[in-house]
């Protein structure tokens, strides 16, 4: 895993100068994007820039929200490529079930110019495995998640806890438990949404190189030792008494009224705190997530988007144009992180000036050094067109688990694996 | 023959239409039930989506809650607003046509609006809760989020029943109360044997509307619990649109609407043997 980082490092610098691109004032047109809340903002943000090298090109952004995007792409799609945006977002995870079910709505970037397998090298290899079937490249990679802990200075220092001793799940449970005795209980130190999401557990099973599915997508491996261990250690966080149940809302509600001193979550979280809580500004600073065991990967990733160009768009080399600069760039990359904390995949961003620079909000944390640090330790996984179904059946098996309901964490995925098996078709791996 | 052709050409906009958009889904979606549509293009592939549902834990979970709904919820609304529509028709009652309204008002509601407002509602740190001076996370136990279903759902359509019960009991003519009276029958009797029994078609009516809502059941479960925790409120509504819808597999989505459309058929045919015999 280090060797990967020091080589990913190596090739962020390389390419370096890669990252200019060359401006063409004879491209011109209108494009049209679509995307949602924070990732159009941060798109926007990038128009002037663009328009420096492109000036005779037009971007819209239109915000039409995340289900939107998503359910209008697929009617837009099921329909033949009618009512199709020039530049779609398209959150890694869902990106799958298109290329498997409409494999020519979306344009091969390998056929624009120029290809984008030109720019593999320029990102981390696991952002690429869902954007990519074959010698296809069907969308480019945007933001990633690589996951942190976000914590309560003033809380764990109230308790006496030092997260740089926060090295392993055991460690952050005795830490939970100092943080609940110190607060007479008032205070968790985590927000698991048991029941309605299975965000903890996908987290850890990544942490721990498992996932509901092999990365060559043709087994189902959720029952594999990583992702026991990682059910194994939600119960146990759970049963500790510790964490508290809720999902999305409940956790910023909780977060704001003080009654959760971490949150663990994708690094775009960032922006969710800080927008949310503005008065909190420096007490709030950032920790690797904990391992499985001593020395383990401290490293994982939840969600994070991708572009994608519509086959029926009328202007591919105008999109293409745009994608590059916003994606592709380090500018356009360090531009969204700037304003709306989305976190650059692209590696040569992790180099930029500002990413060591100290984040007032965070009490002056070089909190992006953190985050970006984790990125080339991250396991590779893969949502698969089956993810969905999967998270469905996942959800269900970790609330029944954390009930009592079956005798062990092995007992739980061997049931999950057979029922995501029948859904799917894939056999179980061995 | 030319002039038996004359009302079939006035009548062909509307078989054309009839075809295209209420014939040709109907047909299309029993074809799609026999195809396997999670590969591309779709291929035939018979058993595919209907051997699947009868050994699909999450088909019967979404049953199994779409009836649990459909015995709880819905005698205790039909109950509900048959007191009410008794209460609204009272001589003693005044401003009528306020409380008519007001008791029909949560139906002119937006659906999401008012989903909303229940998740806040029944929130750990909710209205509900700091009412009752509970702590209870209703949305993320099992048998909470249930009730939390089964209580939106008999706010918002209790009113809407009471109208059409309190249209009924408008149609009881008076003079049979009158008579019960002089013959001496209490106020109870009068319910049972009268009111009651007069009631019979309307209620059946509401019956029928509300297992076919029930059967359709999807907008409250997907905003207020997202047919969570786990699938403790999928209902047969919310599995159909996430496997339409989410996963993109049309084939399966149209195999479970069919399932709903003979469990329809199924509770008519019921429902027709034990109430409709003499209607």
């Amino acid at each position: 895993m280090k060797r990967l980082l020091v080589l990913g490092a190596a090739l962020a610098l390389t390419l370096a100068s890669a990252q200019q691109m060359q401006g063409n004032p004879n491209l011109r047109g209108e494009i049209t994007v679509w995307s949602w809340d924070i990732a159009a903002k941060a798109l926007e943000a990038n128009i002037p820039g663009f328009n420096k090298l492109f000036p005779n090109v037009k971007v819209k952004v239109l915000d039409i929200g995340n289900q939107a995007t998503y359910d209008r792409g697929l009617a837009g799609c099921a329909a033949g490529g009618g009512d199709l945006p020039d530049v779609y977002s398209i959150e890694n995870n869902e990106a799958e079930v298109f290329w498997a079910r409409f494999p020519n709505c979306f344009t091969d970037m390998n056929t624009l110019q120029p290809a984008a397998s030109t720019l593999r090298n320029q990102f981390p290899a696991f952002k690429w495995t869902e954007l990519t079937v074959g010698n296809k490249v069907f969308a480019m990679p945007w933001d990633s998640g690589p996951v942190v802990m976000f914590y309560r200075r003033d809380i764990y220092n109230q308790a006496g806890v030092n997260p740089n001793t926060i090295r392993t799940w055991d460690d952050f449970i005795a830490a939970g438990k100092k943080i609940a005795a110190a607060t007479n209980n008032r205070v968790k130190v985590g927000v698991i949404a048991n029941g309605q999401d299975d965000e903890w557990f996908r987290m850890l099973a990544n942490q721990n190189s498992c996932f509901y599915f092999n990365n060559e997508a043709s087994a189902v491996t959720v029952n594999q030792p990583g992702c026991v261990t990682a059910l194994e250690t939600v119960k146990k966080l759970i049963d500790a008494g510790i964490v508290m149940q809720g999902g999305w809302n409940e956790q910023i509600q909780a977060f704001k009224a003080g009654t959760v001193a971490t949150s663990m979550f994708g690094a775009w979280y960032e922006g969710t705190i800080r927008s949310n809580a503005p008065e909190q500004s420096g007490k709030w600073g950032v920790y690797p997530m904990p391992a499985s065991r001593p020395g383990g990967v401290r490293a994982a990733n939840l969600g994070g988007s991708a572009l994608a160009i519509p086959a029926s768009s009328r202007n591919k080399e105008a999109a293409w144009a745009f994608v590059r600069y916003a994606l592709g760039t380090t500018e356009g990359q360090v531009t969204m992180l700037k304003e709306y904390g989305l976190v650059p995949s692209l590696l040569a961003a992790t180099r930029d000036p500002y990413v060591s620079q100290p984040q007032p909000y965070w009490g002056n944390q070089r909190i992006w050094q953190v985050v970006l640090g984790t990125l080339g330790n991250v396991p590779a996984a893969r949502g698969t067109q089956f993810f969905q179904e999967a998270r469905a059946i996942m959800v269900k098996t970790q609330a029944d688990y954390v009930a009592g309901r079956f005798p062990s964490a092995k007992a739980a995925l061997d049931a999950a694996a057979q029922q995501i098996s029948q859904a799917t078709g894939l056999p179980i791996a061995r | 023959m030319k002039r038996s052709a004359t009302p079939y050409l006035f009548l062909l906009p509307y078989l054309a239409i009839f075809a295209l958009f209420w014939a040709w889904p109907i047909i299309e979606s029993l074809l799609l039930s026999f195809q396997n549509t999670r590969v591309y293009p779709p291929v035939w592939d018979i058993s595919i989506n209907w051997g699947r549902i009868l050994g699909d834990a999450a088909f019967w979970d979404a049953l199994r809650n779409t009836v649990l709904i459909l015995v709880i919820q819905v005698p205790l609304m039909l109950a509900l607003a048959t007191g009410l529509a008794i209460g609204l028709n009272s001589q003693l009652l005044r401003a009528k046509g306020f409380f008519r309204f007001a008791f029909f008002a949560p139906v002119v509601v937006g659906a999401v609006a008012y989903s909303a407002v229940f998740r806040l509602l029944f929130n750990q740190n909710g209205a509900v809760n700091a009412a009752l001076g509970l702590e209870l996370n209703w949305i993320f136990d099992p048998v909470g989020a249930m009730v939390v279903i089964i209580t939106t759902l008999t706010w918002r359509w209790t009113g809407y029943n009471a109208i059409i019960i309190l249209a009924g009991l408008q149609s009881i003519p008076k003079d049979i109360y009158e008579a019960a009276e002089i013959d001496g029958a209490s106020p109870w009797q009068q319910f049972w044997r009268i009111t009651l029994p007069s009631l019979r078609p309307v209620l059946l009516f509401c019956l029928v509307l509300s297992i076919i809502g029930t059967l359709q059941l999807f907008t409250e479960p997907w905003l207020i619990t997202n047919g969570g925790p786990g699938t403790a409120t999928t209902t047969l509504g919310v599995y159909l649109y996430r496997q339409g819808f989410q996963n993109i597999n049309f084939g399966y989505a149209s195999t479970i609407a069919y399932a709903i459309t003979l469990l329809a058929l199924v509770f008519s045919i019921i429902q027709l043997r034990l109430f409709g015999r003499d209607q």
